[in-house]
């Protein structure tokens, strides 16, 4: 099942008054399931390209369906709950909420949702549980490693059963060891609950599991091909 | 199974359970959000405390000096209610009398509301001694009645109060002071009789006294009515009568009941009426506490507008997230909003607490300001203040300072709004 479509999509800023073309025309589709990565060099437009796909950003052109519903004429209103029932987000810097324990920082994505409190207690508990952080759920992120605080992002990304995780170098603040285990972990995902990974990264580990891998360069796919994974 | 029961497939809370629901978690965030630069949130919280007990004292002590200045107006001479023959307000003289003063004494011991009152006859005239003389009021009241009227027996620093001897008179002090009499020495008096003509008579100083007001202090002079009735040709007329009211929120009432009572041949007048000025202060004073209540609303805009700014500042990678995890931009302007009222709030808690007792220690022990007696003596307030915790003051304090805190807290929650995801997520 196809979540997501690009077409032609291009991504120009302004960088003090000169254009810069970040996309310059993707024709993209992913389908229900696929673990993905995006690479290629630095400015090459990964994570713009991820952004877009996220809804985190607006192509300047062309078309981007989210689970075939074209999101450019979405509000900001509707799109963020789009992106709160439909998308998970994983970032390199693990960007949890410093205030909040690793439980409560699982919960608040179904808090938004309004879920009560009972199911989002359980709900966040067999999360922490699958990923066997279950003993971190009170503990706050300054308490926590950065592969700690990985984990709980994914716990957070995973929780409201999205269709899709867009992950943004995930793996670029771990040590190999963790990192390791982090991609473990996703593919686990993927593998039980046939859950949509698209990576950006340029990390080799991370590249070197995408069963889908496409290369970005100057804004244009250059490499799309299936099977990294396995090759 | 991890999907079993996952959100997707639950029952999600009807529309009002899930606002409380997602208002709790706001308040949760935002209440640790205050914790987490807890010095910064301090200041701004002992600020809005310092800010609101000096806005209380501030009001508490004007409206004690107020209504002290009001109260001993009305408890040294003019009283609540006084009732003359038709224009003798606008024209205090001798002939403008009452003939029938039982008719008028009937009246007032039939309405209601009523307390006290006393008969007087008051005229203005020379009091001589045998050193000085300067231009007074004498006053012939009723010892017995006039004491339950106004605070002179009680303002008695010298001598004794009237008795109702022939001749007998109390003098203010700083009347005393230049006419250069103390007790026992004689004054004459004189003003215009009833005929026309000069009467005067003998008087012998049996008592001093001393009020808050430097003013009255300076012109009045007490004896008996029937000592000034005698000396003005008066017979039993009478000048006016002095009425205290049990309920001072009443007078309007009362007065209105007098009026159609006693017809047009009297005029029935409120403190309201003789004391306009005194009046009118209170209101420019009330209006005034409006204009302080504004500079500290604007005074703690600012400090918060400054305070939440940097606070959404510090964040602006924490709301990035917040809007990529689906947080609608409202609910970010919610949490802003949550974390100024809730500095407000408790401050204002505390801040009332803290002014309520200040003020109601210092209501009960006054604040003595010797230092400026002079002063407050010509405005006819006294030494000590005794300030007033009313219920308009916490009512302004309850109303204004959160509000203010919550509209300080507007601009840097519109920033926070504004934020777009991706440039929030990368700010560093």
């Amino acid at each position: 099942m196809e979540v997501i479509r690009l077409e032609n999509v291009e991504k120009t800023y302004s960088d003090n008054g000169v254009p810069v073309h970040a996309l310059r025309g993707i024709d993209l589709r992913i389908t229900q399931g696929e673990f993905t990565v995006i690479a290629g060099p630095s400015g090459s437009g990964k994570t713009t390209l991820l952004n877009i796909m996220g809804a985190l950003d607006r192509a300047s052109k062309g078309k981007v369906f989210l689970e075939k519903e074209s999101i450019g004429e979405k509000s900001r209103d509707e799109i963020s709950a789009f992106r709160l029932e439909k998308l998970g987000f994983v970032f390199q810097a693990y960007n949890l909420i410093p205030v909040l324990t690793a439980m409560e920082n699982v919960e608040f994505t179904m808090m938004l949702l309004g879920i009560d409190e009972k199911q989002r207690r359980d709900r966040a508990r067999e999360v922490l549980r699958e990923l066997d952080i279950e003993e971190l759920a009170n503990k706050r992120p300054n308490e926590m490693s950065g592969g700690q605080q990985q984990r709980v992002a994914v716990a957070r990304a995973i929780v409201n059963n999205p269709s899709i995780i867009l992950a943004d170098e995930p793996t670029a603040n771990l040590d190999s060891a963790t990192g390791a285990n982090l991609l473990d972990l996703m593919e686990k995902m993927n593998r039980d609950h046939n859950l949509t990974f698209i990576f950006s990264s340029h990390d080799r580990q991370v590249i070197d599991r995408a069963r889908r891998l496409i290369i970005l360069k100057d804004g244009l796919i250059a490499e799309d091909r299936n099977g990294s994974a396995e090759a | 199974m991890l999907h079993t029961d996952a959100p997707g497939n639950t029952r999600q809370n009807g529309r009002w359970s899930s606002i409380v629901l997602i208002v709790k978690m706001l308040l949760t965030v935002a209440w640790r959000n205050l914790l987490r630069n807890r010095r910064r949130s301090v200041i701004v919280f002992i600020s809005i405390v310092v800010g609101i007990t000096a806005v209380m004292f501030n009001d508490g002590l004007s409206i004690g000096m107020i209504s002290q200045m009001l109260e001993n107006s009305i408890g040294s001479h003019v009283s609540h209610i006084q009732i003359h023959a038709k224009g003798f307000n606008d024209n205090r003289v001798i002939q403008n009398n009452m003939a029938t003063p039982s008719e008028v004494e009937n009246v007032l011991r039939d309405t209601p509301g009523i307390a006290h009152w006393s008969p007087r006859v008051v005229s203005f005239g020379l009091l001589s001694s045998a050193l000085n003389s300067s231009g007074g009021v004498i006053v012939g009241v009723d010892p017995e009645r006039e004491q339950d009227v106004t605070t002179i027996r009680r303002s008695i620093v010298e001598g004794s109060y009237l008795t109702g001897a022939p001749r007998e008179v109390v003098i203010a002090r700083r009347l005393a002071d230049k006419l250069q009499v103390g007790l026992g020495d004689k004054v004459v008096g004189m003003a215009s009789a009833l005929s026309g003509d000069v009467g005067s008579d003998l008087f012998r100083v049996t008592g001093i006294f001393e009020t808050v007001s430097s003013e009255f202090d300076k012109a009045y002079m007490f004896t008996s009515i029937d000592n000034a009735r005698s000396m003005l040709e008066l017979e039993d007329r009478v000048l006016e009568y002095a009425v205290i009211v049990r309920d001072i929120n009443e007078v309007e009432d009362i007065a209105a009941s007098l009026r159609s009572k006693l017809g047009d041949e009297y005029e029935v007048l409120t403190y309201i009426d003789l004391l306009p000025i005194l009046v009118s202060q209170v209101d420019m004073y009330q209006s005034m506490m409006y204009v302080v209540y504004l500079i500290i609303a604007l005074a703690m805009i600012f400090g918060i507008i400054n305070t939440m700014l940097m606070s959404v500042f510090e964040r602006i990678q924490e709301f990035g997230v917040l809007m990529a995890i689906g947080m609608r931009v409202r609910r970010i302007f919610l949490m802003v909003l949550l974390e100024a009222g809730m500095l407000g709030v408790l401050g204002t808690a505390v801040g009332l607490l803290l002014g309520s007792g200040l003020l109601l220690l210092f209501s009960h022990i006054g604040i003595d300001f010797s230092i400026f007696s002079e002063g407050l003596t010509s405005f006819g307030v006294g030494a000590v203040i005794y300030p007033r915790l009313t219920p308009d003051t916490i009512l302004n304090v309850l109303i204004i300072i959160p509000l203010t805190t919550v509209l300080g807290a507007v601009y840097p929650a519109v920033r926070a709004m504004r934020l777009q995801p991706v440039a929030a997520i990368r700010y560093v």
